[in-house]
């Protein structure tokens, strides 16, 4: 159960349904990191979220990953939110 | 190329003014083969637009009606885009890079990476791809091809 590079065959569905999840939350989190108005906290943001996404690259255990994932998710709303609240 | 422009300005007044804005593109075309032999860089092409604008003889100036648009895309400007953004990115090594190699297999990345190469050219070209056909494209020609077909550049 990881985000590697081994070829997808050797994916079970469920497996390959997670690592699509996983790789729409990432895209998601940096379409979001982009709307931040300044440059150096984009950047800041950028690198975060990538370290956070390769750090846990190769966790095989299912519990975590499912817990690492709505840890995304929930760094995502609040993403977003500061944002909503940051524009009005 | 000056003169040529000119001529073409000064031959499209006695046509009726509708066809003038066609007129307009008919130059820009002649005088893209013209210009084949300097390197086509998104530079060059963003500046020829801006000197056409600039033509001299204001009265023809007045009656060629320029519209404001982004130079047209060819297949070799996509593909110069395309590789210049993948050889700013600080991953891939940029000897290694050619359009057809597999991000995954050739240049080692992950699909990480491929995301956010992705994310790149959508800023680049400025058009969003959506997840199901981004994920597919592993390689900087299936980008090009991918981006042509979805602005119908002339294949």
């Amino acid at each position: 159960m990881t985000i590697s590079r081994l070829p997808t065959a050797a994916l079970s569905l469920k497996q390959f349904l997670q690592r699509q999840r996983i790789l729409g939350i990432y895209r998601n989190m940096l379409k979001t990191i982009r709307q931040v108005p300044s440059e150096g906290d984009r950047k800041y943001l950028r690198d975060w979220a990538r370290d956070e996404f390769k750090r846990n690259k190769s966790a095989t255990n299912p519990d975590a990953i499912r817990m690492m994932v709505s840890q995304a998710n929930n760094h995502l709303e609040e993403l977003q939110k500061s944002l909503a609240l940051a524009r009005s | 190329m000056a003169s040529r422009v000119l001529l073409q300005c000064v031959r499209s007044l006695g046509r009726p003014s509708l066809r003038l804005s066609s007129a307009n593109l008919a130059v820009r075309a002649a005088a893209a083969p013209a210009a084949a032999h300097r390197p086509l860089s998104f530079a060059a092409d963003s500046r020829r637009p801006r000197w056409l604008g600039r033509s001299p003889i204001p009265s023809v100036g007045v009656l060629c009606r320029q519209y404001g648009d982004l130079p047209p895309l060819t297949l070799e400007t996509i593909k110069d885009r395309v590789m210049y953004v993948l050889k700013l990115y600080d991953k891939i090594n940029p000897e290694k890079l050619q359009t057809s190699s597999h991000f995954m297999k050739d240049l080692g990345l992950d699909s990480l990476d491929q995301v956010e190469i992705i994310m790149a050219m959508e800023d680049e070209f400025g058009f969003e791809i959506p997840d199901a056909e981004a994920e597919k494209l592993m390689s900087p020609a299936e980008i090009v091809q991918y981006i042509a077909d979805k602005k119908d550049v002339y294949e």
